[in-house]
């Protein structure tokens, strides 16, 4: 995720401030270095990151800290300020009819991107069109033609023309009935000269609502001046992160809203045309300074509660909560917590869990719980449907078979029964609450009650429902 | 490509000199007046004490320590540089240290009339040169690595008065930077032209890098030095792959093996070297799905890619736009399957390049090609020597 280091790095130096009540100048000197470390370490510029490090050394030491913070509070909340400041809002994209226009460098993940930003629109209740004008990339049309079927919206393209600025005119008049209409462009960078003329071409037949400049997370300091380009040929109001789901940080992002005077629109997250989220300025702050993000969370938990549950008509969530756990319910849960991603994402989400928590988790902590989640998983594949009704009715002669059967061993199994147990025991104790229990659930596990302590050891699901 | 890294070298070049030179002028300034040093050495106490180590832009700034005697030597000359400072020059602190080479070293140096370089000569320089190679997308920790290097052939190292430090620093970079991006270089050329064919060649890479691109490119190389190849298109994954590499092999004339969208990437890549040896085609170009490192499945069928296939050359591919990550992923693809080199895409976009520095350093594997445009032709073989030699070019 955007600047994840940041967060952790940030993290550690501040909670060496912990319990001092004023800041030396060493203290800030050493928290800026960090900044600045952690920063350039996301690929943003480098001008970018002294600006903001200069301006919170400076803050951090003539601002008079407000009566009653610590030295700790104090720092976060300039750090905090900063950087709001910096990634601002998130691109005002109103739920109405619009034309949007995408560009940026070749292999940025601009057709990908179009699809994703279409399905998105579609969820919201919106028609969206695509409209594909790269002639230059073999493939360009069939890959765009076929990410649009993924998406299961409108589609315009023409093979065989040649000329971009005539697709795109035809393009919007094909597609008259669709709301938003999102035009895709052929990969172009700064230098060329033709190519910069043509988008410009574009824009002024397409005359789009938004610009979207569509940016690979890994992207160097040569963000600056691709953005700088782009805001000059057709002005840029909006900057959409793609690749997400590898390691780069997305600091190029940054640097571009900087020089573009615009903001982050959204964040591509993987391979599929779901795989997209709004940027969330709140959000990715809070998970940045480790404070969590429920909303996304809740929203996450939900899309994949109707994702699993729509698949399975038999399976009634609702029998869980009047008290009939079984190994069904928790198969069940284990492929709904599958579809929210991968469990470290989900769990810095979660307030408390993210960010220092996750620091202190060993890093294949998270691998452990996700293969444990796929051994339980081939073990019930090898249970009857009535050992997976009554798992307390198994037998041990029953175990045995069960080992043999899913080529695991007995101990795996007990595991696996133990575990059942341990979350039925937890469900009860959560019966007959109301929604508004949930918040409560989750401040206790905040506070350390809960039970994820286990985690590690497998308390997986059980503490999420 | 790599301008920008050229200008930042050749300023730090500069930077290094000066303070050398100041120094220098320092010893002379003392021997002729002990005086002056004591009364201006306070003056200039009070003017240093503003100046940070982060803080770049204020060069003017000349601190001193005037506690151990020694030093009074180097204040001195500072002190006298502050006096005459019009400010319009930008000199680097001359700073003096209680680290440095003991009083005898120095005065036998003196003596013999050369100047030693200090560890706090080069910090401001080394500050300067770490941000020029981050400015140009060199990975930190190589970029340390590269500092590190320099700062140790530099410390402690006389030169004598007849040689610049210009020279020296132009050394301890050239050796540096060559060091680094200089890994097991080999002639491309040769080994196909060595190699039993046909030689299977597979690309691998993230997502949008141009690899099938590179492929094109390559095949047309080939092609111009009398090799016949056959493409296959084993990103069996992405949408419109077989329709792109069918078009660049329509284009070039080249025969395409592909399978349906979604078969076994591996098995694609069979086929084809099997086409190739019932119809002595020379080399096999075998296309994968780019993929982010951090999904272990792609990666591990990358792992069955290498094992089944088991190419002579595996090529990774990654654009020069690539900033810190580059390192991260190019370690992952070079454990997943181990790289033989790199094709640097996208070289015409950014003047920087330093992801050429940082991949050939932590794969411990050369640089091939840069891709420098849209078109067949525009690949070039790349020569480490004549990097670093462009980039430290005009020196003296």
């Amino acid at each position: 995720m955007v600047l994840d280091d940041l967060g952790s790095s940030l993290r550690g130096t501040l909670d060496n401030l912990r319990g001092q009540s004023r800041l030396e100048e060493d203290d800030i000197q050493e928290v800026v270095k960090q900044i600045q470390r952690s920063l350039l370490e996301a690929d943003v510029e480098v001008d970018l990151v002294m600006e903001l490090s200069d301006s919170i050394k400076d803050r951090a030491l003539n601002e008079e800290p407000p009566g009653g913070t610590t030295a700790r509070e104090h720092v976060l909340k300039i750090v905090y300020e900063e950087l709001v400041e910096l990634v601002g809002d998130s691109t005002e994209l109103p739920l109405e009819s619009q034309t949007i226009l995408l560009a940026g460098l070749q292999g940025s993940g601009k057709t990908t991107t179009a699809a994703k930003m279409a399905w998105w629109f579609a969820k919201k209740g919106l028609r969206p069109a695509v409209i594909q004008t790269d002639t230059f990339r073999p493939g360009a049309y069939d890959q765009a033609k076929q990410m649009a079927e993924n998406a299961e919206v409108d589609f315009y393209g023409d093979p065989d023309a040649d000329d971009p600025v005539q697709i795109a005119r035809d393009g919007l008049e094909a597609t008259e009935q669709a709301e938003v209409h999102i035009v895709d462009t052929a990969g172009r960078h700064a230098l060329e000269e033709e190519l910069i003329a043509e988008i410009e071409e574009i824009d002024s037949v397409v005359d789009p609502d938004t610009r979207l400049l569509v940016l690979d997370a890994a992207i160097g300091q040569g963000a600056k001046e691709q953005a700088q380009r782009f805001e000059e040929a057709i002005g840029v109001e909006g900057v959409a992160i793609t690749k997400l789901d590898g390691t780069a940080k997305g600091g190029g992002a940054l640097t571009a809203v900087n020089e573009t005077d615009s903001s982050i629109a959204f964040l591509g997250t993987g391979e599929t045309v779901q795989d997209i989220e709004r940027f969330e300025p709140s959000s990715f702050i809070s998970r940045l300074l480790g404070m969590g993000d429920l909303k996304q969370l809740s929203e996450r938990v939900e899309r994949a509660m109707e994702e699993t549950g729509a698949e399975d008509d038999d399976w009634d969530p609702e029998s869980i909560l009047e008290g009939s756990f079984t190994l069904k319910d928790m198969q069940k849960q284990m492929e709904t917590m599958n579809k929210m991603g991968p469990l470290d994402q989900v769990m810095d989400m979660i307030p408390g869990m993210g960010g220092g928590m996750m620091d202190e988790l060993p890093d294949d902590a998270m691998d452990v719980t996700q293969e444990r989640m796929r051994e339980f998983n081939v073990v019930m594949e090898s249970m009857t449907d009535q050992e997976l009704e009554e798992p307390r009715s198994i037998s041990a002669s029953q175990v045995e078979r069960i080992a043999r059967g899913s080529g695991t061993d007995t101990e795996r199994v007990n595991e696996l029964l133990e575990q059942h147990k341990m979350m039925d025991r937890t469900l009860n104790q959560f019966q007959g609450m109301g929604d508004g229990d949930m918040q409560r659930m989750m401040k206790k596990m905040q506070d350390g009650e809960g039970g994820l302590g286990g985690l590690g050891g497998g308390g997986g699901p059980g503490g999420m429902m | 490509m790599f301008d920008g890294l050229k200008d930042k070298l050749n300023s730090f070049r500069e930077d290094v000199e000066e303070t050398a030179e100041e120094a220098a002028d320092e010893a002379d300034e003392s021997a002729d007046d002990a005086d002056e040093s004591t009364v201006s050495a306070d003056a200039v106490d009070d003017e240093g004490a503003g100046s940070e180590s982060v803080d770049t832009t204020d060069s003017d700034d000349a601190e001193s320590d005037t506690a151990d005697p020694v030093d009074s030597v180097d204040a001195a000359a500072a002190a006298a540089e502050a006096d005459s400072d019009d400010a319009e020059d930008s000199e680097t602190d001359s700073e003096a240290s209680s680290s440095g080479p003991g009083t005898l070293k120095r005065a036998a140096a003196f003596a013999t009339g050369k100047v030693i370089i200090e560890e706090d000569d080069l910090e401001d320089p080394l500050w300067e040169l770490e941000m020029a190679l981050l400015e140009s997308d060199v990975e930190m920790s190589v970029a340390e690595e590269i500092l590190d290097t320099v700062e140790e052939t530099m410390i402690g190292e006389t030169r004598k008065q007849v040689e610049t430090t210009g020279e020296l620093v132009e050394r301890a970079l050239h050796d540096a930077l060559l060091d680094v991006i200089s890994v097991g270089q080999f002639d491309f050329d040769e080994r196909i032209a060595a190699a039993d064919k046909p030689i299977t060649i597979v690309f691998t890479g993230v997502n949008g890098v141009g690899k099938t691109t590179s492929i094109a490119k390559l095949s047309e190389y080939l092609a111009d030095r009398g090799y016949s190849s056959v493409m296959a298109n084993g990103d069996t994954y992405r949408a419109g792959a077989n329709e792109q590499l069918q078009q660049h092999a329509d284009n070039l004339d080249r025969k395409i093996i592909t399978h349906e969208q979604g078969g076994d990437p591996a098995a694609v890549i069979y086929d084809a070297v099997e086409y190739a040896e019932a119809n002595d085609v020379d080399v096999v170009l075998g296309d994968t799905a780019g993929r982010l490192h951090t999904s272990d499945d792609l990666m591990s069928q990358l792992e069955k890619i290498d094992r089944v296939v088991d190419p002579d050359m595996t090529l990774f591919v990654d654009e020069a736009v690539a900033g810190q990550d580059a390192v991260m992923r190019a370690q992952e693809f070079n454990d997943a399957a181990a790289i033989d080199g790199t094709i640097l895409t996208k070289a015409d976009v950014d003047a920087s390049g330093g992801a050429a520095i940082s991949i050939s350093y932590v794969t411990g594997k050369p640089i091939l090609f840069l891709g420098t445009g849209q078109e067949y032709d525009h690949i070039e073989p790349f020569d480490p020597e004549e990097l670093v030699d462009q980039l430290l070019g005009n020196a003296e």
